[in-house]
């Protein structure tokens, strides 16, 4: 399945995402979670912490400003800017979530 | 004085800078209040019955083939103060609220209500109104076209983890050459004793003032009520008050 949370800002959005991402994976589900938000903090909230967080917000960054290497496909793309949270939530800092028709890179 | 709002969703943006302009506007001074936040939400925390009002797309006219500048300004003969005359709504205590278009159906129809706002912000004469702006949540270029014009940008912040965060993105936003007079954070919500303690030592900014968690305020905002109607006499809307002496002393030196 894939769920998108959205909602007022303060409303608990990224709460929200972050424990339905952990009560998943605790299921046995493979779970991604990628935080799409301007103000990414979904990183503390699946308990990765501030660091990591931040080095992933980085990895954004420099993409956005068209200075880090991009992945070279899709397969990739959670290897290269991924981590590994709790639970085995795999989690990434996207700048946008892209839903291409199939045959479409 | 000309102060901003800026800070994570939800941190309470807009019930301070509601209440932050009814103080001052008590004190008979005049009180122009811009929201630039397509979410509804101000009008509110002002006390304002809820209102779309805003920028009509008449007020604008599209750039012609070969001029420069922005695609829409204001029509010709329509100036800054003209259409704030116009266009800004008038509440309690004389406070006149300006509205960006409110999104209603998608982001694209709000696109001349927008360069109207932008440009009457930089038109607009600065010693006739003090100005409190409320800005979008979040972290993204929160300080576009308001870090030469605001004096003071307040930061809000939630003394959680996630709100410091957010702060200190703020902060080193703010923190270039380009970047406002002066960056000061309010913490919100407070139910702890070092928390101003807690939020200056992770978010390198001076706190101006500790507003305290309120379930008065809580309240009012639950039922739609400006802070300062509905809990005149409640701790949050007294450390606003407090901020507004702050800031008036600040501003004449």
């Amino acid at each position: 399945m894939k769920i998108a949370v959205v909602g007022k800002g303060g409303s608990g959005k990224t709460t929200t995402s972050a424990i339905v991402a952990r009560v998943l994976a605790r299921q046995g589900t493979a779970v991604v979670a990628l935080d799409g938000d301007t103000n990414p903090n979904l990183g503390l909230s699946l308990g990765i912490g501030v660091e990591e967080t931040e080095r992933l917000v980085g990895m954004r960054q420099a993409l956005d400003a068209a200075e880090g290497e991009h992945a070279a496909d899709w397969d990739s793309l959670l290897d290269l800017f991924g981590s590994d949270g709790p639970d085995g939530v795999r989690f990434a800092v996207v700048s946008q979530i892209d839903n291409p028709e199939p045959g479409c890179p | 004085m000309r102060v901003a709002f800026v800070g994570k969703g939800g941190a309470g943006k807009s019930a301070l800078a509601g209440t932050l302009a009814r103080v001052l506007a008590r004190t008979g001074e005049p009180v122009l209040v811009i929201d630039s936040d397509p979410m509804p939400g101000l009008a509110l925390s002002l006390g304002f019955p809820a209102t779309d009002a805003g920028i009509p797309d008449d007020a604008t006219v599209e750039r012609a083939d070969g001029e420069d500048g922005p695609r829409y300004r204001l029509r010709p003969g329509l100036s800054a103060a003209k259409a704030i005359e116009l266009y800004a709504v008038a509440g309690p205590d004389d406070v006149r609220l300006l509205q960006f278009g409110k999104l209603r159906e998608h982001v694209g129809s709000l696109m001349r209500s927008q360069h109207a706002f932008h440009q009457i912000r930089e038109e607009l004469p600065v010693d006739r109104w003090h100005l409190v702006g409320d800005l979008p949540g979040g972290t993204r270029q929160p300080f576009f076209g308001w870090a030469q014009f605001a004096t003071v940008v307040l930061v809000v912040v939630e003394p959680s983890e996630k709100g410091m965060l957010s702060a200190r993105r703020l902060a080193r936003l703010g923190d270039d050459e380009d970047g406002p007079a002066q960056i000061l954070a309010v913490v919100n919500k407070s139910r702890h004793r070092d928390d101003a303690a807690r939020v200056e030592a992770g978010t390198g900014l001076r706190v101006a003032v500790t507003v305290p968690w309120d379930e008065a305020l809580a309240d009012a905002e639950r039922r739609g009520l400006a802070p300062i109607d509905a809990a005149p006499d409640s701790a949050a809307v007294g450390a606003v008050a407090c901020l507004v002496t702050q800031l008036q002393a600040g501003a004449q030196p």
